[in-house]
């Protein structure tokens, strides 16, 4: 197995050459660099099942491939010299990852022929080009095995993603929503690079995994006592990883820096698909279990990462509730989504967090593909109440989607249950120990509620009742690129949920949990890079509400219950032949869930009232004190020798006379001064 | 009997305090070389002197040159006072001064 290994760049290799040829030659390509593009993905996801597989046949790679710099500093740990390099590692945690993004770029370039070439879309090779960069630089990152060229690719990411949200860059929208994700998620990555280079100086390492690595440092300065940055370790550790989740925030689109992603939904649905289900938001949440061994080691960092998770999972939802436009309640669910899987996280659920991103993935992807054809069969229109009764008219589409609304909203057996049962469970069995942390659960648990709520809401507006604009009644026909995509995310979005099925095995005692003994490294893996691992760093105390099968029962009944009630509230509400919308009874509380709890307004205004005026005033004292130093000592100098100039009058006389007067002068002087008088 | 080093310092200093005197006072170009070469020859009265007072010849090889460069000197000198002459119709070094600044 040790020759296939080799092949490994060659999973983020194959879209940049699909990028290069489709910026190339797409123009004159029949798709227009379509073709490429998905056979670049199809070989990608190939070759990542093959490391999958070789993964799971016990084989682990790590290796540096490239050292492009070598610093001479010496750290504070004493590790002499930095060395930056470029170097592959693939584990459990990234096998995995990789499998799930080359999977779903893979279907969203299936699924772009029917979206964008069938819909006779220009700039198709700019299109496709942005796509194979994305998926190129998600793949990098995803097996990075130190957090500088994470953090290199992490921004290739946030760029791809600002060329893809302003691909129609003619409107007025798109260019300005393409804008605003750039600098949102810029602001988060400022405090991300801080961190790096933090991280950097103090450990004198970057990597992520082995005996070198900066994780490891910190637990032996930890375990030392070792005074950093003259801070106890632990605090310089919570310190360091907190800026870090600076840039998590803002890629993961966590409060307060989530105000990017649903203006994102200006760029093409299928963009919206491969940004939210698995690359650019996925990013941040996957960096946080890439490094989760160094959050294991700040109780701190850790539960702010749960209480963020928490309050993003239902502050997101609730403004999930009032949204008309199909895509804009998808981007509200999907902060939603990322807020449970900080919160599993958080608690220490690293299985339950990964489980999450996974079964995210397939049904967010599928709800997208779904919206996207959606909207096609509406001839491009997004608002739901022009929709209606296109059950009937279009049954892949609705039943796929109506599996991925079902995975989305939690409700057994769809995948979505299993992962985000597991994460309030987890969030549960600490909350008991930790206020904080039951907080963070309470606010994931009536989230649940409005999940359930939001996504019916759109279900039943979108697919039953009677049609209620002509589109509604004469839909376009899609064709199968839209629907293969479709039913292999339908199938995997009922499915998925069996890699981990936590409840049944506590209950049944079977050893069915998957996923759990292939990241704790019962397959292969990295040491220290296992659920064991970690779970031996965390400082949680846990327990039960009665027994643990108690307790089992009683997390998954709550949060089926809630889901049950807010799906059975919105089918009171929706699904009757005419819906009428019900937002004027929330009074003044709907009016602030609509205007997204004024998040925007705010944060122009912390742009305009505030930064702006600091700078003006910034400016005009670089204009007025600093120019007028620089300008006053010319303007002096210039003076001066305007005036020592008259000096020189031309007249021979006059400067023999000088030299004369100087030189009887300095005669005088010495003599002085050598007591000649 | 040879006359003893303080005369020739005095002569010395005489001439040069002419030279000096000259050249502050007059505005004649062709006065002010003159007035330059008495104070040449000022110096060259003290190098020869001290060259015989100490017994060595030294001085009166640098006695040598600085004819030489007093030649050449007013070879230039009297080059440039022809161009003044040419171009101001006088050779009054007060009214050249527009070339300072």
């Amino acid at each position: 197995m040790e020759g296939l290994f080799d092949y490994a760049p060659a999973i983020a290799l194959f879209p940049l050459v699909a990028f290069v040829v489709a910026l190339a030659f797409g123009n004159s390509l029949p798709k227009k660099g379509a073709i490429p593009g998905i056979l670049a993905t199809g070989g990608s996801l190939l070759l990542s099942i093959a490391m999958l597989a070789a993964v799971a046949s016990g084989e682990v790679y790590h290796e540096t491939l490239y050292e492009w710099a070598i610093g001479d500093a010496v750290s504070d740990t004493g590790v002499d010299g930095v060395e930056f390099t470029f170097g592959i590692l693939i584990d459990p945690l990234s096998a995995l990852m990789l499998v799930i993004v080359s999977l779903i770029a893979f279907l969203v370039h299936v699924f772009s022929l029917g979206y964008m070439n069938a819909e006779g879309e220009t700039g198709l090779p700019r299109y496709y080009a942005g796509l194979g960069l994305f998926t190129f630089s998600m793949l990098a990152f995803v097996y990075a095995d130190n957090l500088l060229m994470a953090f290199m690719f992490f921004e290739l990411v946030g760029l791809c993603s600002f060329l893809l949200i302003g691909f129609w860059f003619r409107t007025r929208s798109a260019p300005s929503a393409a804008k605003k994700a750039f600098l949102v998620t810029r602001f988060g990555d400022y405090f991300f690079l801080i961190g790096v280079v933090a991280i950097a100086a103090t450990f004198g390492t970057l990597q992520f995994a082995g005996d070198d690595s900066f994780v490891a440092a910190a637990e032996t300065a930890i375990a030392d006592g070792t005074t950093l940055f003259g801070f106890a370790p632990e605090t310089w550790v919570t310190i360091t990883g907190l800026l870090v989740l600076g840039g998590v925030v803002g890629k993961s689109a966590q409060f307060p820096l989530h105000t990017w992603l649903p203006d994102a939904m200006e760029g093409p649905t299928t963009v919206s698909a491969l940004i939210h289900a698995a690359t650019m938001v996925a990013a941040g949440v996957y960096l946080v279990a890439r490094m989760f061994g160094y959050y294991a080691l700040s109780p701190t960092a850790l539960a702010i990462i749960a209480f963020v998770g928490g309050f993003t999972a239902l502050f997101a939802a609730t403004m999930g509730v009032v949204k008309d436009d199909i895509k804009q309640v998808l981007a509200y669910s999907t902060i939603s989504q990322y807020g449970y899987m900080m919160l599993g996280l958080g608690v220490g659920g690293y299985v339950a967090g990964v489980f999450h991103l996974m079964n995210h993935a397939f049904f967010k992807a599928l709800l997208f593909l779904g919206a996207g054809s959606v909207i096609v069969l509406m001839h491009h229109e997004q608002d739901m109440w022009k929709m209606g009764g296109l059950k009937e008219k279009a049954p892949v589409t609705y039943w796929t989607f109506l599996a991925g609304a079902l995975a989305l909203a939690g409700i057994i057996p769809f995948s979505g249950f299993w992962s985000k049962d597991e994460i309030l469970y987890d969030a549960l069995i600490v909350g008991l120990e930790e206020p904080i942390i039951l907080a963070a659960y309470a606010m994931g648990l009536v989230a649940v509620f409005f999940t359930g709520f939001y996504t019916f809401r759109m279900v039943f507006l979108t697919f039953h009742g009677e049609p209620r604009s002509e589109a509604a009644e004469d839909p376009h026909p899609v064709g199968w690129s839209i629907k293969a995509p479709l039913i292999v995310l339908g199938v995997l979005a009922l499915v998925a949920g069996v890699a981990n099925l936590a409840p049944v095995a506590k209950l049944a005692q079977l050893d069915i949990t998957f996923l759990e003994s292939w990241l704790d490294g019962e397959f292969g893996a990295i040491e220290g890079l296992t659920y064991g691992a970690y779970g031996e760093l965390l400082a949680y105390e846990t327990s039960y509400i009665g027994t643990e099968s108690t307790t089992v029962l009683i997390a998954a009944g709550v949060s089926l219950l809630l889901a049950f009630s807010g799906a059975g509230v919105a089918w009171t509400l929706y699904n009757v032949p005419e819906p009428v919308e019900h937002k004027e009874r929330l009074g003044s509380i709907g009016k602030t869930v609509e205007d997204n709890y004024y998040q925007d307004e705010y944060q122009v205004w912390l742009a305009e009232g505030l930064t702006l005026p600091l700078s003006r005033a910034a400016d005009r004292f670089d204009q007025t004190v600093v120019d007028g130093v620089v300008n006053g000592v010319s303007t002096a100098s210039l003076f001066g020798s305007d005036r020592m100039k008259r000096l020189q009058t031309g007249i021979v006389t006059n400067y023999a006379a000088l030299l004369v007067t100087g030189f009887i002068a300095l005669l005088l002087v010495l003599g002085i001064l050598g007591g000649w008088f | 009997m040879t006359v003893p080093i303080e005369y020739y310092v005095l002569l010395s200093m005489a001439l040069f305090c002419i030279g000096l005197f000259g050249i502050l006072t007059r505005r004649n170009a062709l006065m002010f070389l003159m007035s330059v070469e008495l104070m040449l020859n000022a110096a060259n009265i003290n190098l020869i002197a001290f060259a015989f007072y100490h017994g060595n010849l030294t001085g009166q090889v640098f006695a040598l040159f600085t004819m030489a460069l007093a030649a050449a000197e007013v070879a230039v000198g009297l080059g440039i006072i022809l161009v003044l002459y040419r171009n101001f119709r006088d050779v009054d070094v007060t009214v050249p001064t527009t070339m300072r600044w």
